[in-house]
């Protein structure tokens, strides 16, 4: 929100550097974002009349301007078309800056001197965009009444600091300058000057001829008109539209202009329509079928029965709170206006806002909630400000529908509870003291307790902690001490599965793999890109950001074979990737979350093959204390149909790896060969031995045999090693796979395997008469599970 | 004999001075010393002594042979380092030429910065906490008192599953759950993973990360969480880091601040970092809200707590200076592994 320092100013007696002010009101709640002079370049561009304008006797575009600059008289020549005898006009004489930090001097124009030249608004620094084009185009034409010679930087507010402030969702009371206003004196301890309104102390109630208003519905907290006769409609007070425009806001016409007005200054949204166009006696506020009507912006607008309108009994002729409708616009014929200050529920304002597209100044700030007692001050002050300007003159009475005024809330607060809350000591005269600066009633009843009166647009006062906030906040944040925490010591510390993820992390790392980060979401196309039917399970959100996002991911191997892709694609040559993260799967019970399962993906490109990333899975489990795990052929077709392993252990399956099919290589735009592995985490997790134990080293001497093992190639190595291990007994230390051979000397569609078996016995040293009966049994089990012939 | 014997042992040391490898200097110790070395056969002739002159001579030839022995000695200890000598210089190598490469990989900045996180509240006695990420309204909004209208609730705003399931907007939800099954005292932190209905830009994804802390135990006060936080920002940014406490509003808590460090690039005198303010705003906090206590079963009247969280992504791309939020979650190897 835009705020004007010179018009806060007309409350308060800020009296410190801008800079410090806005350091002042950030501290103490209201963050300032930041401060600029409207213009800061622009000096010495004087007011002048314009009393004489003639021909340029040497150009046909320029004329040559007499001006009277208060104590003297200038030439001026100008290329302008909108000006004529009797302007007032900015004159930037010589020595004169403009806003773009231009200098003026004395110009010869074709044989006569112009001391100086006329400023139209982007010269003077203003913002263009709350300008006609016509305004824009010209010189600035001042109103008639404009002192001669006065300086513009006074005169039009050009050194105004204009605050930025960032309000909080709690602080509706604060978007307005009075607001801000509040704040400023509480926070810098200064009291605050009050306004003036129209005196409620009228003669006759001429009103009730006019109108009269019926409210139908809870949504509208309370409805206030006021009903004037327009003098004349023209422009506002120079004074009016620099402040509104120094708040951002573009000057219409004086009565627009005070409604507008009175919306920055008090914050109460207003409304002006044409009597004569409502085309009836009565305000109906209530709910319509209409389904279509044209809003002030000449924008045809959709409508519906949700939507709050305020009618003239049959047609809207405004959507509560949001715009009102071309129907009763004011415009130069208008000679009866009726003012509507109302106050409107904010969820049902914002909803309409929402079903619209339509966000407006009125429909901002009762989204936010505006103070029901606001709207009869409001009215009161617009009408005061249209007589006051000559606008209109004011029938007398005034119609006010409020159903059920607020109540003040009221609340203890005890002074011990708050200093041992905050952590500080203040005295019970200290924390009054805080609150009566905010306009909080406040009275001792004794032993540090006060009751305290909560001032009606402070909606968001409601409990004591409330108030502990606005006491602290007075105090100073900065004020209070910083401690260290009291209570029970604690130990913290990470879980144990917590540990197991860190550590499975920094063996990945240090085996060279980089951990990926990717998003959680992904779509029908891109799981069936993976070659993969789509689950019954997957969890649809009903808003996603488009279709490529609407799923939650059942899989982390997508999004890797996309991080695989991208990197292939930037020409890097290879790669190694690693990450845990969730999966989402659908409950079959409605009462229930969907599953979250945490998985581990790894995945390599480049020079690698099957077996390098098997062996970082081997290096994982082996790490995990799992050293019986299974790689059965098989798994998921996202996988290469030969070069594919599902992961067990025992009965439990941890996970799949393999290379990537050739289709899903395709439709992923990978390199011809990469591997992924995915492992359940909680699996492995519930797998893992993390408690080592120690095992005495051995004292007698191992044997070691080496058999090679002719066989067909079909046969999984790990099915032959499994038969060797179980007929190996308890002498077998261990089986080492060296070498697999096809080729020279091996027949096709055979092999060789050769493994080294160590053993030993841990009481004594093993000879030939215990090793040779073990060989023959683990020879002949081989060949009648798999015919298999040791290779002499 | 004598003379004899005295001729043996400088005939022996001069051949023994001429040896130039360990190999023949055996050859030298059989030709003198062996079965049948000259001096071993010099001794057979003893026998011819007379009785007084053999122990005299047996004396003088133990002492040759011992003085040979230790020739030998001296001359294989210095032919061994001459050895060494001539070995080592043949094995000058170019120690400036590359190492054998080993693949180092790395975590992701991001999860570096929740690893630094989590070690400075792990020190603080707190625990680390996980909730699911698909949770439910009543969690993500209700027990944090959100209003029922809030826009926060919206479609707009946040991911809906059904209609009272959604993808958790903050990790606050896992603060309720802990409340819930747990009695005070309570220190936690809860990072995680978080969605809202941003479009992704330079600043924005729907998919980021947030990091919620939480005490509450009898007597905690707001100077306690200054304290705390203030803590939290000097082992993070360096000692020199101040911070700053600024009123705000969240519905979780009350009284409510927003908690600025000074800038770590310029320490605070201005620069493009901090958009020349010194100042980096970092994180929300305040006292936890009596109505989030009261709906999690803990008494206000008898325990109080903080509240905290700050967005992961953001302190990440402050700390490494990162110049667009869509880098995290690229994984280009140029960029990944600038984090080892
Ligand atoms: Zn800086």
């Amino acid at each position: 929100m835009l705020v004007s320092l010179n018009w806060l100013k007309e409350y308060v007696d800020i009296n410190i550097a801008p800079y410090d002010f806005g350091e002042i009101l950030t501290m103490s709640g209201t963050k300032v974002e930041t401060l600029t002079v409207v213009s800061e370049n622009v000096a010495n561009i004087l007011t002048g009349k314009i009393k004489k304008i003639e021909q340029h006797p040497n150009a046909d575009k320029l004329v040559v301007c007499t001006v009277d600059m208060g104590s003297d008289e200038r030439v001026i020549v100008t290329a302008a078309k909108n000006v004529f005898e009797g302007a007032i006009v900015p004159v930037a004489v010589d020595g004169a800056v403009t806003a773009n930090g231009m200098n003026i001097g004395t110009n010869d124009f074709r044989g006569i001197l112009s001391y100086g030249m006329f400023c139209s608004i982007e010269e003077l620094g203003m913002d263009t965009n709350l300008f006609s084009k016509e305004i824009m185009e010209g010189i600035y034409i001042l109103p008639e009444d404009t002192p001669l010679g006065m300086d513009v930087k006074e005169l039009l507010w050009l050194d105004d600091v204009i605050i930025d402030v960032e309000l909080t969702a709690n602080r509706s009371d604060c978007q307005s300058i009075i607001g801000i206003a509040k704040e400023s004196a509480a926070a810098l301890d200064l009291p605050i000057r009050d306004f003036e309104i129209y005196s409620t102390e009228e003669k006759n109630n001429d009103i009730a001829d006019y109108l009269s208003v019926k409210v139908n519905s809870d949504a509208c907290e309370r409805y206030v008109a006021k009903v004037l006769k327009v003098k004349r409609v023209e422009p506002s007070p120079l004074w009016m539209q620099i402040k509104l425009l120094n708040s951002g806001v573009r000057p219409i016409n004086n009565i627009v202009d005070v409604t507008n007005y009175v919306m920055l200054e008090l914050g109460q949204p207003l409304h002006a329509f044409d009597y004569n166009s409502l085309k009836s006696k009565e305000i109906v506020v209530r709910t319509t079928d209409d389904k279509k009507m044209i809003t002030l912006d000449d924008k045809e607008r959709e409508i519906n029965a949700s939507m709050l309108m305020i009618t003239n009994g049959s047609v809207p002729v405004a959507i509560a709170g949001v715009m009102g409708g071309v129907n009763s616009e004011i415009t130069d014929q208008t000679s009866l206006v009726v003012l509507e200050s109302a106050c409107f529920y904010k969820n049902s304002v914002r909803l309409t806002s929402k079903q619209l597209g339509l966000r407006t100044e009125a429909s901002a700030r009762f989204e936010k909630g505006v103070d029901p007692e606001l709207a009869g001050v409001a009215a009161l002050r617009a009408t005061y400000l249209l007589e006051k300007i000559g606008a209109c003159e004011v029938v007398g009475g005034l119609i006010d529908v409020y159903p059920q005024p607020v109540k003040t809330t009221k609340l203890t607060l005890d002074t011990n509870w708050f200093n041992a809350f905050i952590g500080i000591s203040l005295s019970e005269a200290e924390v009054a003291g805080f609150l009566k600066r905010l306009s909080f009633t406040v009275k001792s009843i004794g032993d540090g307790i006060l009751e305290i009166e909560v001032p009606s647009y402070r909606q968001d006062i409601e409990v004591r902690e409330d108030l502990a906030e606005e006491v602290a906040r007075m105090f100073g944040y900065d004020n209070i001490p910083g401690t260290i925490m009291g209570g029970e010591t604690m130990t913290g510390g990470k879980t144990p599965i917590q540990k197991y993820e860190d550590a499975l992390k920094n063996v990945l790392v240090g085996q060279g793999y980089f951990e990926t980060l990717t998003s959680s979401f992904t779509s029908e196309k891109r799981l069936s890109a993976l070659n993969t039917s789509l689950s019954e399970e997957l969890v649809r959100l009903v808003n996603p950001l488009g279709e490529e996002n609407s799923i939650m991911r059942n899989t982390l191997i997508g999004h890797q074979l996309e991080v695989i892709s991208l990197n292939y694609n930037r020409k890097n040559p290879s790669g190694h990737f690693f990450e845990i993260a969730n999966t989402y799967f659908a409950s079959a019970a409605p009462e229930e979350l969907p599953v979250e399962e945490k998985k581990l993906v790894i995945s390599t490109y480049g020079n690698d093959d099957y077996f390098e990333l098997k062996g970082m899975v081997e290096i994982l489990l082996t790490y995990s204390g799992i050293d019986n795990a299974s790689f059965v052929a098989g798994g998921s077709d996202i996988l290469h149909p030969g070069r594919k392993a599902t992961i067990y252990l025992e009965d439990v399956k941890l996970g799949e790896i393999g290379e990537v099919h050739p289709a899903v290589v395709k439709n992923y735009d990978l390199p011809k060969r990469c591997y992924v592995c995915e492992l359940s985490f909680k699996a492995l997790y519930e797998c893992c031995v993390t408690d080592k134990k120690f095992v005495d080293l051995p004292r007698f001497p191992a044997s070691n045999r080496d058999l090679a093992i002719l066989l067909k190639s079909e046969i999984p190595a790990a099915s032959v090693e499994n038969t060797i291990r179980i007929n190996g007994g308890d002498i077998l230390e261990s089986i080492e796979l060296f070498d697999v051979y096809t080729g020279e000397q091996i027949p096709d569609g055979y092999k060789s395997l050769a493994y080294a078996l160590n053993f030993r016995h841990f009481e004594r040293t093993l000879n030939d008469d215990d090793i040779n009966p073990v060989i023959e049994k683990i020879l002949e089990e081989l060949k009648s599970s798999f015919d298999a012939q040791l290779r002499e | 004999m004598e003379q004899e014997l005295k001729q043996l042992r400088d005939q022996c040391l001069a051949d023994l001075n001429e040896v130039e490898e360990l190999k023949t200097l055996d050859n030298v110790r059989i030709k003198y010393l062996g079965k049948k070395g000259a001096l071993t056969i010099a001794l057979k002739g003893m026998g011819k002594l007379s009785n007084e002159e053999r122990p005299i001579i047996g004396k003088l030839a133990n002492e040759i042979r011992e003085e040979i022995e230790k020739n030998i000695i001296q001359q294989k200890q210095a032919l061994e380092k001459k050895a060494m000598e001539a070995q080592i210089s043949q094995e000058v190598i170019d120690v400036s030429l590359p190492g054998k490469t080993h693949r180092v990989g790395n975590l992701h900045p991001l999860n570096t910065t929740i690893n630094e996180l989590k070690e400075i509240f792990l020190g603080m006695g707190f625990t680390i906490e996980e909730g699911p990420e698909i949770e439910w309204t009543k969690y993500n909004f209700d027990y944090l008192n959100v209003p029922k209208e809030h826009s926060a609730r919206d479609l707009q705003d946040t991911f809906y599953y059904k209609d009272d399931i959604v993808l958790r907007t903050q990790t606050s939800p896992v603060q309720v759950r802990v409340m819930q099954d747990r009695k005070p005292p309570l220190r936690m932190i809860s990072p995680g993973r978080v969605y809202r209905t941003d479009e992704v830009d330079a600043t924005h994804s729907p998919v980021f990360h947030q990091m919620e802390g939480l005490v509450i135990d009898k007597g905690i006060t707001m100077a306690d969480l200054k304290g705390t936080l203030d803590l939290f920002a000097k082992k993070l940014f360096g000692e020199q880091t101040k911070t700053k406490f600024r009123p705000h509003q969240f519905y979780f808590t009350e009284p409510s601040a927003e908690m600025d460090v000074t800038c770590y690039k310029c320490g605070g005198v201005g620069c493009k970092v901090c958009s020349n303010t010194g100042w980096i705003e970092v994180l929300g906090c305040g006292m936890v809200h009596p109505n989030v206590l009261k709906d999690c079963g803990i008494d206000p009247d008898v325990y109080s707590g903080f509240a905290f969280g700050m967005g992961l992504d953001r302190i990440t791309i402050i700390k490494y200076g990162i110049t667009d939020l869509r880098l995290l979650f690229e994984n280009d190897l140029r960029f990944l592994s600038q984090f080892k």
